[in-house]
């Protein structure tokens, strides 16, 4: 080869190069903004719609399902849904967001708001998602009729405008309870802080592990004894406002109180290994009878019932306290919803999507399957856990860790976890664990106050 | 060998040759460093279209001065050089000592470096699943075996220095394979007229290695420790696989990965903070560069006094 062809080969490959790395994909047209009630188009032509959605058993069955028959229905239409855990929900829907990798994505309810007394705090990720434009504004759109409106302002709308329609509200302050054993032991379905603790006792004396709960994934731990930080803290906005403004402390006297029936919970009524089991094996073990009760969230219904279809439960408030008056909360967040990416190329599609799961007989089938309190006011939770829930449903409050927003420079340990006791954490003295919690919180108060 | 490409433009030739390679580099690795770099000063969250300002020094400001959570980051950036020690020390060890064991003319040696080899091709998830199962602590098989005894444990779920010191024996474990396969492979290229020589000299075994196996295995000495100081130095999958983000746990680079990517709260909402974890991962970046660049110091003037 002669050294001029080897010259003319050379700077072709550099050239090559430079193309295939300077080039990029023509960028996809901004989806115009919502206006005016409309109902969604079919798309033009073949379609692959990319949804995301995070790993919840029972809603995953149903959203393969409800696939399946929207694929039938509109048949150039292809669905290519990815699951992920829910902790990683929000990474991947950056990631795929910025990638412009996806269509239609399941967003929790818009919560952990910055306050006007909270002091450089970041925004909430779905705050900076739609400040960066990179979810569709959906105001206007047919299908939001169906939804409450509360829902719609409170768990999916921003500066006016709606971003994210909520699927349903889920309790976490709730114990499921084992009926069968609490009759063969003559126990009472706790209603007080005492009923439990001898509830408890009575089982761990029989050999049955009072709880269980999936610690694997850590937080169903101290998420099951949110329901205990609600009985002293019914107004929980107003839990987090006295925090960061210095009126209530983690180691004042009521809440001392907290830390001590914390660990009561973690040392005495968790049950030896807990901290092993995986979230979504937490129900299974529950329905199996081999443990009393099982703190957790509405979600975990239809997980139990696939379990056991014959197993008899119910669920109730933590009764965290000895009056029973302040045990009649369930606190709880919006759940799962849907937004669609404001740069897909496959809008019609998306929003054909949302409009055929919002149907009315569409949305009452995905109730029944994961057990959400509904956002739509025609839809009916008549399942067991709608049920068990029922009587408390006026007493539903937003939780304490959906207002939350943690100062810079707070400690990692100013949080009201009940997992920082032994045997899932090092602490076994509740004053000396409620002053480092609040000298944690306190640390960064004094930096973002300085 | 070199190649001649004679005169004008064709003496270009070699460098429009590595251009490509070059240009691959820069941006796969030293690209995204320099962003790195440039967005440790600003607030940036990682979401494209998001406005992104110049903050100067206030990240680094926030991670190593702003209240308790920069003592809670020390605290992790100690925890990362305990586990840089523990992990590089041992797995040193026990990598040298495997690979001078299935070095020896043993029946099935093969299948034994085969078998010692084998967690490194399992990847990260895989190596994290099996531990978790066998550490399950309702009836996995570390739970029977230590109830055998009247004891029980929480393993990975129970107290963070347990948990921690676990995770060290996994790495250790998915990682040995590695070490032992350079050791075999530094051993296997030492002539073993040199063992004879010595040998009729009458050195014994304790000399043969101090004199010979030792000495000759600089290369592969060097490489081993390199490559254990910095792998563990900037280690996060297991912790994130096998622990998540626990109080006590955190390494630096899985405080970076958590931070990043807005899973510190224990919140669904949290905020992505890209710029802060840039500045950590900066702070991270320098620890690697001078404990690396010390070593490596340390390990060539070694090299030449042992070699020549």
């Amino acid at each position: 080869m002669s050294k001029k062809l080897l010259s003319l080969l050379s700077l072709l490959v550099v050239f090559a190069t430079l193309l295939a790395a300077c080039g990029s994909p023509a960028a996809p047209t901004a989806a115009p903004s919502g206006g005016g009630d409309t109902a969604p188009a079919q798309p033009a032509g073949k379609v692959t719609l990319r949804v995301l959605v995070h790993q919840n058993p029972p809603m995953v069955a149903f959203m393969e399902e409800f696939n399946k028959k929207f694929q039938e229905k509109h048949p150039n239409i292809v669905v290519d849904m990815s699951v992920v855990n829910a902790n990683d929900l929000s990474t991947v829907s950056q990631t795929r967001l910025s990638a412009n990798d996806i269509d239609v994505l399941d967003i929790f309810g818009f919560s952990n708001a910055a306050q006007p007394y909270m002091k450089q705090v970041d925004p909430p990720n779905w705050q900076q998602l739609i400040e960066a434009g990179l979810l569709m504004d959906l105001t206007g759109q047919d299908f939001l009729k169906y939804y409450d409106e509360s829902a719609l302002k409170d768990a999916g709308s921003y500066n006016g405008k709606v971003y994210a329609v909520n699927l349903g509200r889920v309790s976490y302050s709730g114990i499921y309870y084992n009926k069968k054993l609490f009759e063969q032991y003559n126990l009472k379905v706790p209603t007080t802080w005492s009923e439990l603790v001898t509830a408890c006792e009575t089982f761990k004396a029989a050999g049955i592990p009072c709880m269980t709960a999936g610690g694997k994934d850590g937080w169903p731990i101290f998420v099951g004894a949110y329901g205990l930080i609600g009985s002293m803290y019914p107004d929980q906005a107003a839990l987090v406002e006295g925090l960061w403004t210095g009126k209530i402390k983690w180691n004042d006297e009521k809440s001392l109180e907290m830390w001590q029936k914390m660990q009561v919970y973690a040392r005495d009524m968790m049950e030896e290994g807990a901290s092993g089991i995986a979230g979504d094996a937490a129900p299974g073990r529950f329905a199996s009878g081999a443990v009393a009760m099982f703190p957790g969230g509405t979600w975990y219904a239809p997980a139990i019932e696939a379990a056991q279809p014959d197993f008899d439960w119910g669920y109730i408030p933590f009764p965290g306290s000895d009056n029973p008056e302040d045990n009649k909360y369930l606190f709880g967040k919006y759940d799962q919803g849907w937004a669609i990416a404001a740069n897909t190329p496959n809008k019609e599609a998306a929003l054909l999507y949302l409009a055929e799961f919002s149907d009315p007989a569409n949305y009452q089938a995905f109730v029944n399957a994961v057990g959400f309190i509904p956002t739509q006011p025609t839809a009916q939770l008549n399942t067991k856990i709608g049920a068990e829930v029922a009587p408390y449903l006026a007493n539903f409050r937003v939780g304490y860790e959906q207002y939350w927003v943690a100062p810079k420079g707070a400690g990692q340990f100013a949080n009201p976890w009940a997992s920082y006791f032994k045997p899932f954490g090092t602490d076994d003295d509740p004053k000396a664990l409620a002053d480092k919690v609040q000298a944690d919180l306190q640390a960064g108060l004094d930096a973002v106050n300085k | 060998m070199s190649y001649h490409f004679g005169r004008g433009w064709s003496k270009l030739i070699p460098y429009l040759l590595l251009l490509p390679g070059l240009l691959f580099y820069f941006l796969i690795a030293l690209g995204p460093s320099i962003a790195t770099a440039f967005y440790s000063f600003t607030d940036a969250t990682g979401i494209k279209g998001a406005p992104v300002h110049w903050i100067g020094f206030e990240n680094y400001r926030e991670f190593l001065f702003m209240g308790r959570a920069s003592v809670d980051n020390l605290e992790a950036l100690k925890r990362t050089l305990i586990f840089s020690v523990a992990v590089t020390f041992i797995q040193f060890g026990l990598g040298l000592f495997v690979a001078l064991i299935v070095n020896q003319n043993l029946k099935g040696s093969n299948i034994f470096r085969t078998i010692y080899f084998m967690p490194v091709i399992l990847g990260v998830v895989i190596q994290g699943l099996m531990w978790s199962l066998f550490l399950y602590p309702l009836g996995g098989p570390a739970a029977k075996l230590l109830s055998l005894l009247g004891l029980r444990s929480e393993f990975l779920g129970g107290p963070p220095a347990q948990a921690f010191a676990w995770v060290i024996f996994i790495q250790i474990w998915a990682n040995m394979g590695i070490t032992m396969m350079i050791f075999l492979a530094g051993l296997q290229t030492i002539p073993s007229e040199l063992y004879e020589a010595a040998r009729i000299d009458g050195a014994n075994t304790w000399q043969l290695f101090a004199n010979v196996t030792w000495p000759l295995l600089t290369p592969s000495v060097n490489t081993n420790l390199l490559l254990n100081i910095i792998g563990s130095l900037q280690a996060w999958q297991l912790f994130l696989v096998l622990v998540g983000y626990r109080n006590g746990t955190q390494v630096l680079g899985y405080l970076i990965y958590a931070t990043g990517f807005g899973q510190t709260s224990g919140s669904v909402t949290s905020s992505f903070r890209q710029g802060y974890a840039a500045a950590a991962s900066i702070v991270l970046f320098l620890l690697v560069l001078v404990i690396g660049m010390t070593v490596q110091y340390y390990l060539q003037r070694r090299e030449a006094r042992i070699l020549g």
